[in-house]
């Protein structure tokens, strides 16, 4: 049950693809929250009544990070490997489908995040210039975070399909 | 690319542009400088400007020359945000160093020709104007090789050929400097402003019938259309170098009437290097809206000093509009 595929037993390619999502949607999410937050602290410096506008577009792009730990949260919790005391039971074949499962939010979240984060600094701008267009600022980033919900929720539907298919032993 | 554009130019500028784009907003606006050319006097105008960034500098200021102080101060507090702004070494340089070789130009003349100089300097050069006044041993290497070409040539350098020289010496460093930022902006920006000087030169010198040689020595180097396609114009009747110039690239937009209205010619120069600016508005992040907001403050400066020292030295508001040049905000 516990063969290897190219190598690397089920749960070495789960946690590898679990272990992916996290560091992609994070390093995304960093990466656009810095993008974001130096644009916004430099409008703040100028006109600090705009703190509680331009705050939502810095938060904007850590939306990824968090679809990233709930994918790899979700893999650990569908094949059991969540406070598991022995290695379960993962084919490696079907550890290779789960790392693959979670492909769509590791590329997806970590691009998306990367370009949310540029978005905002666009749309900050907009409300440097006139505080009344701050919800109309907000949907520009927003349309960006669609890609990354379409990416959990594959990610979700091949990982809850794969679980009901190969349940972990 | 992605990794400069996503990555590196957002921390590298994010915080400037940020400062910029709310600063931006605060620049005078078309009501203000309506305003100003419709103020009674001098008092009004200040009262006009009392709440805009100006106002701390002219709180004081009663004459013509207190007002040149406070916007040389005002941009001396432009030039000091910019070098707080974290952007390169070479884009600070584009910036100051186009008052030193003006000043170094006044010095000369003063040397060389005996023209009075204290009117000419402008302490807002990458290098002090006491030094650029002082022992020619110290003065910085970029400026040390000119002044002793120049003062070589002793009494018989005429004035213009001293600007012609400091000019083409300056232009070629605004060039060089654009070049190290490795800012396409700023590369463009530096070839129209020699585009531009070439032309006014050119019209200028057609006005006045010199020789062609003449001419060719006014020239610079370091814009967008080559020096030799300008001189190939040269030998036209006016009309005929204004009809040849409203047909360059550069030119889109402006009629050859425009171009032959010499006494409006730089209005039209500094109109084109705004709309150049505008595009500066439309980057999201990097260097370009710094350069774009400094350069536009800069603008904004010109038209401040053509409005107060005006109604100071009692120019007609008619005269004054026709002087007002784009704003980069419009």
């Amino acid at each position: 049950m516990n063969e290897a595929f190219w190598g690397l037993s089920g749960v070495s390619w789960a946690v590898m693809g679990a272990a992916l999502a996290a560091i992609g949607g994070g390093i995304g999410s960093a990466i656009g929250i810095t993008t974001i937050s130096n644009t916004a602290s430099g409008i703040v410096t100028e006109d600090s009544e705009k703190f509680g506008r331009v705050l939502p577009l810095a938060a904007m792009p850590g939306t990824q990070g968090i679809y990233g730990l709930i994918t790899a949260i979700l893999v650990m919790v569908f094949f059991n490997i969540l406070g598991a005391s022995a290695e379960p039971a993962i084919a490696g074949e079907t550890g290779f489908k789960i790392f693959l499962a979670c492909l769509p939010v590791a590329a997806l979240c970590l691009v998306s995040a990367i370009y949310q984060g540029m978005t905002a600094v666009g749309a900050a701008g907009m409300v440097a210039r006139r505080s009344e267009d701050s919800g109309k600022a907000l949907i520009f980033p927003a349309l960006v975070e669609t890609y990354a919900v379409f990416a959990l929720i594959t990610s979700i539907l091949m990982l809850s399909s794969l679980a009901s298919i190969y349940p972990a032993g | 690319m992605i990794w400069r554009q996503a990555v590196r130019e957002p921390i590298r500028y994010g915080f400037a542009v940020g400062r910029v784009r709310v600063l931006e907003s605060r620049m005078l606006s078309s009501g203000t400088y309506e305003r100003l050319l419709d103020a009674a006097d001098f008092t009004e105008q200040k009262r006009v400007l009392s709440d805009s960034v100006y106002g701390r500098f002219l709180e004081d200021a009663e004459t013509t020359d207190d007002v040149e102080r406070a916007l040389d101060a005002a941009l001396d507090d432009l030039y000091a945000f910019l070098e707080s702004a974290n952007l390169p070494k070479p884009v600070l340089r584009f910036f100051r160093v186009r008052y030193d070789y003006p000043n170094l130009a006044g010095r000369l003349k003063a040397e060389l020709l005996g023209v009075p100089a204290e009117e000419l300097y402008v302490d807002l050069g990458s290098v002090p104007v006491d030094v650029i006044t002082g022992p020619p041993a110290q003065l910085p290497p970029f400026l040390r090789g000119l002044y002793r070409t120049l003062s070589a040539e002793g009494a018989g350098v005429t004035e213009e050929e001293i600007t012609a020289a400091t000019d083409r010496a300056l232009y070629a460093d605004l060039s060089a400097s654009a070049e190290a930022s490795k800012s396409p902006f700023l590369a463009g920006l530096a070839a129209l402003m020699a585009d531009l000087a070439n032309v006014k030169a050119l019209l200028r010198a057609r006005m006045k019938g010199l020789r062609q040689p003449d001419v060719a020595r006014l020239l610079i180097e370091g814009g967008s259309v080559p020096t030799d396609d300008l001189l190939a114009l040269y030998p036209q009747p006016f009309d005929g170098v204004t009809e040849g110039l409203a047909r360059l690239p550069l030119f889109a937009g402006v009629s050859a009437e425009q171009l032959a209205d010499t006494a409006g010619l730089d209005v039209l120069a500094d109109d084109l290097v705004v709309r150049y600016l505008r595009r500066a508005r439309r980057i999201a992040t990097g260097p370009e809206p710094v350069i774009g907001y400094v350069m536009a403050r800069q603008a904004e400066v010109i038209m401040l000093r053509t409005l107060l020292i005006g109604r100071l030295s009692g120019v007609p508001s008619d005269v004054l509009r026709r002087r007002l040049r784009q704003r980069y905000e419009e």
